[in-house]
C-alpha cells in the first residue's frame, strides 16, 4: 500500500515512492510509445539554439505563455476602486470566476464581482434579459452604491448595446432610475487588461462628468486647486496608493485618487466581512472634474482616459510607472509644479537614504544583466531604475506593448551607456523570452509568477516583480513608488543576488569555501 | 601573567624590526605600538589580532576562552578561504558565566577541549585567552599543557588577551604561539630543494590560489603558508623549508626572523599585489632557493614565466589604462598594502593622493617614499573627519579601504572599494591586478555617483552642488570593452 491512514503522504512525496515511480515508468514504456531519452534530450538542446530562436520569432499566429490578461480583468480592477461599487460583467460567468480568483490569489483577499451569466439562448437572442435580471439581483442582494458594467467577448460578439440595455433595465425597474450604472465595452479580443482598465475608468469618469448617459445635465467645471491621481493597473496598488497618500499628505496637497482600491484589497480580519471598503467616493468622482490637473502614473494604462480628461482643460502629466531616484525626482517635481507646493525636507531625507543605500550596494548590481517582462509602463520604470543602478536591462518584453512603446523603450536605452546592448520586444510572449534567455543569457529575470517556468527551464533566477504574483505572499503591500518604494525594489533585487551567491556556494565540502556570512 | 609580559617585551624587542632598533632602551620598553587614546575610535584588540592571524589554519578548532562577547561577535567574520577542512569556521567558545568569573573558568575550559576532541577530533585545538579570563587568573597555558598530556593531542595556548594592546601586537603574539608550540614539532615526509614558506598570507578571497598555480608551474612547493589555507601539520613541519617569503611585514616578522635564526631559513619581504611586485617576488623566491642550493636553471624558468605573464596581463589591462589614467585615489589601509597597492595602481596611471601609514613600518614608509617621491602623501593617523574632508574636497575620486571606513567615503559622496579582509575579489597575483582595476573601474563609473553628487532637483543648483567637482557625466563615458 502506498498510503496508510496513520501517515498520509502528501503530493510532494507520494509519487516519489518506489511503487509509483515504477508504475509511471511502466506506463510510459508500455503505453506511451515514448521517444528515446537521447532523442528528448537532443530536442531539448535544440530548443536552446539560435536556429530554434529564429523559428520561434518567425511565429506569426500562435501565442505561447502570454504575459498579459484580458480587458475585463482591468475593468474589474478599476471598478472596485470606487466606493461600494460592484463590478458587473455582462457576459458569461466563467470569465468572471477567473477575474475573482486571479485577484484573490494575488491580493489574498476576496474579490467581489458578478456577471450576467449569459448562456446559449442569450447568445442567440441577445443578453437583454440577463442584463435586466442581473442588475436587479445584484442591486437587491449586494446593496452597492454603484454598479460598473463591462463586457466579456461573448456579449461583444453578439453586439449587445450596453447603453440601451442599461436604459431598458432601468425602465423595467431593475435599479432606480437615478442609480449610477456607468459602463464600458471591454472585449478581450482587443488590447489587454490595461486597455480594459482605461476604458472602464474613462466610462466611470465620463458618466459622472458628462451627464450620466444623457439622463442629467452635464457637470459644469468650477476649477479649484486640487489634483487628481490615477495609478493605473498595478499589482502593488495596496502599498503604492498608501505611499502616494503619505507623500501628498507631507506636501500638503489637496488631491483625489481616482480608482483607489487599496482598502478593498487589504481588509482587516476583525470579524466583519467587507464586500466593499474604501475607494473613491461617488461625490469625489463627480467633483474631480474641478481639479486643476490630473496625473497618471501609467501612460499606457490611461491613454483614452487622459485624452478625455485633457478635453476638460486639466493640466495633465503622464508617467511610466516611475521607480528609482531620477524617476521619483521627476514625478515629485511635476507634482510640485502642478500644485505649487514644495517638496518637504522629509522626502528629501528619504531620497538621500535611497541614494545612500544604492551606493552601499552598488558593487553587487553593477554590470549585472537583466531580462524584464510585464506591462509596458512597469517595464519602462524598472528598466530605468536598473540603468540607474548600473545594471543592463538586456531584454525588455511586453506582450501588451505597442510599437510606440518599443520606440520609447529604445529612447530610454539610448539615454544611458548601460542601455547600449538592450532591446525592447513588443507583442512577444514568454516562449520568445525563453529563446532570448537561452541564446543571450542574463544574470536575472524580473517578472510575475509565471516566470518561474522560465527560471526552471533556463536556470535564470527570477525576481518576482509584477502582476500576478501567486506563489509569494504579501509583496503587494509594499510600495514600489516613491523613494521608499524604490528602496523595496532595490532590496528585492539584492536579496536575490545574495540568495544566488549563497546557493552557488552551499554544497558542504565542495563549494562552501565561499559560503560567507558577510556579503 | 609574568610569562605574558615577558613575551610582550620580547616582541617589542624584535631585532628584525628596524623601527625598534632605532629606539633607545627605555623607549623600546614602552612598546612599539602607540598607546590607544581613550575616547577615540580605535581598531581591534590583541585577541582579535591573534585570532585573525591563526584562524586561517583550517583543520584545527579555534576555541575562545571567555565570555560570549569575544567569539559571539566575531566568529567566521573573515574571508580567509579553505580548500578543504571547514572546522576553522565553526565558532567554539567556553561562553563563561558569572559563576565561572567567581570560581574560575579553567575546568570549563578543560571540559570544552575534551568535548571538541570527542565530537570533532581535529589535529589540534587552539585556545585563545581573553580579557576576562586573564583578569580572573585562568592559566590557559597550564590547562593546555594538562589537556595535551591527557588527550595526546596538541592543545595550543594563544595568550593574547585584548587588554595587552592592539591588533598588531596580537598578530605577533599569535606568531609566538606558533613558534613556541607548533613549528618544528613534526617532520615532513620528504623535502625538496624547492620548498618554501609563505608567511603572513591569509588566503583572503582565495588569493593564495592565484599565486599557487604559478609556483606549481615552476616546481616550487609551498611547504607551509602561515596561515592561509594551512593545515596544522604543514605549519608544524614548516621548519624544513629552504626559504621564506614574508608577505605582511608587520604582522609576522617575528616568525620570519626567528625561523631564520633557529632553522636557518632566509626570508625576504615581498608582495603579491601589482605586476612588478608580483614579478619581483617570484624572482626573489627563485634567487633565494638557488642560493640555498637549488639548481640555477630555476632562474631562467622563472624569468620566462614572468615575461609570459606580464605580457598577458598588460594586454588585459590596456583598455583600462585609458579610462583610469589620472584618476585620484586615497588609500586607507595598513602595513604592506600601503605600498604594494600604490605600486600596483601607479602602473596603470592612477594617481595616489594619499596613503595611510598607521600600521606601516619604517620599511613600509621608505618604500612609499621611493614610490611616491615625497612623504607629503603619507598620513600617519588620519581621522575619519580628515578622510571625509579629503574626499569631500575632491582631492580624491575614490577611496580604497577596509569595510570600517567605507561609510566615510559614501557619506562624502565618493566611491569606495573594499581592499580588506571582508572583500570577495582576489586582487593578488597578475590576474588579481586585473580584477582590482576592473573593480575600481566599476566603482568609479557606477551611475549612482553622479546621482549622489547632484542635489535633489527641487533644490537650487548652488545650494549643494559641489562646483569643484569635474566628474564626467556617465552618459559621456562609453564602455571601451
Amino acid at each position: 500500500m502506498s498510503q496508510n491512514t496513520d501517515n498520509v503522504i502528501d503530493h510532494f512525496n507520494l509519487f516519489r515512492s518506489p511503487e509509483y515511480v515504477e508504475m509511471f515508468e511502466n506506463k510510459k514504456k508500455n503505453f506511451e510509445n515514448p521517444e528515446t531519452v537521447e532523442k528528448v534530450e537532443e530536442i531539448r538542446e535544440w530548443t536552446k539554439t539560435w536556429e530554434y530562436r529564429e523559428k520561434n520569432f518567425a511565429r506569426d499566429s500562435l501565442t505561447v505563455n502570454p504575459a498579459k490578461a484580458c480587458q475585463p480583468l482591468g475593468a474589474v480592477f478599476a471598478a472596485v476602486g470606487f466606493e461600494s461599487t460592484l463590478p458587473f460583467v455582462h457576459g458569461s460567468q466563467g470569465c468572471v470566476a477567473y477575474y475573482r480568483s486571479h485577484f484573490s490569489r494575488h491580493f489574498k483577499e476576496p474579490s467581489s464581482c458578478v456577471s450576467s451569466s449569459m448562456t446559449e439562448d442569450a447568445a442567440v437572442f441577445g443578453g437583454l434579459n440577463n442584463m435586466i435580471d442581473g442588475l436587479a439581483n445584484a442591486y437587491n442582494m449586494y446593496k452597492p452604491k454603484m454598479i460598473a458594467v463591462s463586457t466579456t467577448c461573448m456579449a461583444e460578439v453578439i453586439g449587445d448595446d450596453l447603453n440601451a440595455f442599461i436604459k431598458s433595465s432601468k425602465e423595467k425597474g431593475s435599479v432606480p432610475v437615478e442609480f449610477d450604472v456607468p459602463f464600458a465595452h471591454t472585449p478581450a479580443f482587443v488590447g489587454s487588461h490595461i486597455t480594459g482598465y482605461d476604458n472602464t475608468l474613462k466610462g466611470i469618469i465620463e458618466h459622472f462628468w458628462d451627464g450620466k448617459a444623457g439622463t442629467v445635465p452635464a457637470e459644469v467645471r468650477a476649477p479649484n486647486g486640487s489634483i487628481n491621481f490615477i495609478g493605473g493597473f498595478d499589482g502593488y496598488t495596496v502599498g503604492n496608493m498608501r505611499e502616494i497618500k503619505r507623500i501628498f499628505g507631507l506636501m500638503g496637497i489637496d488631491y483625489t485618487i481616482l480608482a483607489d482600491n487599496s482598502d478593498v484589497w487589504d481588509t482587516p480580519a476583525d470579524g466583519e466581512f467587507r464586500m466593499y471598503d474604501g475607494g473613491t467616493t461617488l461625490e469625489q468622482a463627480r467633483l474631480a472634474l474641478n481639479a486643476k490637473a490630473t496625473i497618471s502614473m501609467q501612460e499606457y494604462c490611461t491613454e483614452k482616459t487622459m485624452k478625455f480628461i485633457e478635453t476638460k482643460e486639466h493640466d495633465v502629466a503622464n508617467f511610466n510607472h516611475p521607480v528609482g531616484v531620477a524617476a521619483t525626482d521627476k514625478f515629485l517635481m511635476e507634482v510640485a509644479r502642478l500644485t505649487g507646493k514644495t517638496v518637504p525636507a522629509e522626502l528629501e531625507k528619504e531620497r538621500g537614504r535611497l541614494v545612500d543605500a544604492i551606493a552601499d550596494s552598488s558593487a553587487h548590481i553593477h554590470g549585472k544583466k537583466f531580462a524584464i517582462y510585464g506591462d509596458p509602463d512597469m517595464c519602462m520604470g524598472l528598466a530605468g531604475f536598473l540603468m540607474e543602478l548600473g545594471a543592463e536591462p538586456v531584454h525588455v518584453l511586453a506582450t501588451n506593448g505597442s510599437k510606440d512603446w518599443a520606440v520609447k523603450m529604445q529612447a530610454l536605452f539610448d539615454s544611458s551607456p548601460f542601455g547600449k546592448n538592450c532591446h525592447a520586444y513588443a507583442g512577444k510572449d514568454l516562449w520568445h523570452m525563453r529563446s532570448l534567455l537561452f541564446t543571450e543569457p542574463v544574470d536575472f529575470l524580473i517578472g510575475n509568477t509565471y516566470g518561474k517556468y522560465l527560471e526552471r527551464d533556463t536556470g535564470t533566477p527570477l525576481i518576482r516583480i509584477g502582476f500576478p504574483i501567486f506563489d509569494r505572499h504579501h509583496h503587494h503591500r509594499y510600495p514600489v513608488w516613491g523613494y521608499q518604494g524604490a528602496m523595496n525594489v532595490l532590496v528585492w533585487i539584492l536579496d536575490k543576488i545574495f540568495d544566488e551567491m549563497d546557493k552557488n556556494t552551499i554544497v558542504p565540502a565542495k563549494t562552501d569555501y565561499s559560503y560567507d556570512i558577510i556579503r | 601573567m609574568s610569562s605574558l609580559s615577558g613575551k610582550i617585551q620580547e616582541v617589542f624587542n624584535e631585532p628584525g624590526c628596524g623601527k625598534n632598533q632605532a629606539k633607545g632602551a627605555k623607549e623600546r620598553k614602552k612598546g612599539c605600538t602607540k598607546q590607544l587614546q581613550p575616547g577615540a575610535a580605535a581598531g581591534g584588540c590583541a585577541f582579535d589580532g591573534a585570532k585573525i592571524a591563526l584562524q586561517p589554519i583550517t583543520d584545527v578548532a579555534h576555541l575562545v576562552h571567555g565570555p560570549i562577547a569575544c567569539e559571539g561577535n566575531s566568529w567566521d567574520n573573515r574571508g580567509a578561504k579553505s580548500s578543504g577542512p571547514l572546522i576553522y569556521r565553526t565558532g567554539f567558545t567556553t561562553d563563561i558565566n558569572e559563576t565561572d568569573v567567581v570560581f574560575g573558568g579553567e575546568k570549563r575550559l578543560f571540559k570544552s577541549i575534551k568535548e571538541i576532541l570527542d565530537k570533532y577530533d581535529p589535529p589540534a585545538v587552539f585556545v585563545y585567552q581573553t580579557c576576562v579570563t586573564a583578569l580572573i587568573g585562568d592559566d590557559i597555558e597550564a590547562v593546555c599543557k594538562a589537556a595535551t598530556q591527557k588527550f595526546g593531542k596538541p592543545i595550543i595556548p594563544v595568550n593574547a588577551p585584548g587588554f595587552v594592546g592592539n591588533k598588531n601586537l596580537g598578530n605577533k603574539l599569535a606568531g609566538e604561539a606558533l613558534l613556541d608550540h607548533v613549528i618544528g614539532t613534526q617532520e615532513p615526509d620528504y623535502t625538496t630543494p624547492y620548498d618554501i614558506n609563505i608567511i603572513g598570507e591569509y588566503n583572503l578571497a582565495g588569493e593564495l590560489w592565484q599565486i599557487k598555480p604559478l609556483l606549481d608551474e615552476l616546481g616550487i612547493r609551498i611547504l607551509a603558508c602561515i596561515s592561509g589555507d594551512a593545515r596544522y601539520h604543514e605549519v608544524a613541519r614548516s621548519h624544513r623549508a629552504k626559504a621564506a617569503m614574508m608577505v605582511c611585514s608587520k604582522a609576522m616578522i617575528n616568525i620570519s626572523r626567528k625561523m631564520e635564526e633557529r632553522y636557518n631559513i632566509p626570508f625576504f619581504e615581498g608582495s603579491f599585489y601589482g605586476i612588478s611586485d608580483m614579478s619581483d617576488s617570484l624572482r626573489q623566491i627563485a634567487q633565494l632557493l638557488v642560493q640555498q642550493g637549488a639548481p640555477d636553471e630555476l632562474l631562467a624558468r622563472t624569468e620566462a614565466l614572468i615575461q609570459r605573464e606580464e605580457a598577458r596581463v598588460w594586454k588585459k589591462l590596456q583598455p583600462y589604462k585609458e579610462r583610469l589614467n589620472g584618476k585620484r585615489v586615497l588609500l586607507i589601509t595598513g602595513g604592506v598594502k600601503s605600498w604594494s597597492v600604490v605600486a600596483a595602481l601607479q602602473e596603470i596611471g592612477i594617481e595616489i593622493v594619499g596613503t595611510s601609514v598607521k600600521k606601516s613600518t619604517k620599511e613600509d614608509k621608505d618604500r612609499i617614499k621611493e614610490l611616491m617621491g615625497n612623504d607629503a602623501h603619507m598620513f600617519d593617523d588620519m581621522t575619519p573627519r580628515e578622510m571625509y574632508k579629503m574626499l569631500k574636497d575632491a582631492k580624491a575620486e575614490i577611496m580604497l579601504s577596509g569595510g570600517r571606513s567605507q561609510f566615510i567615503a559614501l557619506k562624502a559622496k565618493m566611491p569606495w572599494l573594499d581592499i580588506n579582509q571582508e572583500r570577495h575579489h582576489a586582487y593578488a597575483s597578475y590576474d588579481g591586478m586585473v580584477a582590482l582595476v576592473e573593480e575600481i573601474d566599476k566603482a568609479l563609473f557606477n551611475p549612482i555617483w553622479e546621482q549622489v553628487r547632484l542635489a535633489a532637483p527641487w533644490e537650487k543648483q548652488s545650494d549643494t552642488r559641489d562646483e569643484t567637482l569635474s566628474y564626467p557625466h556617465y552618459s559621456s563615458l562609453v564602455a571601451t570593452s
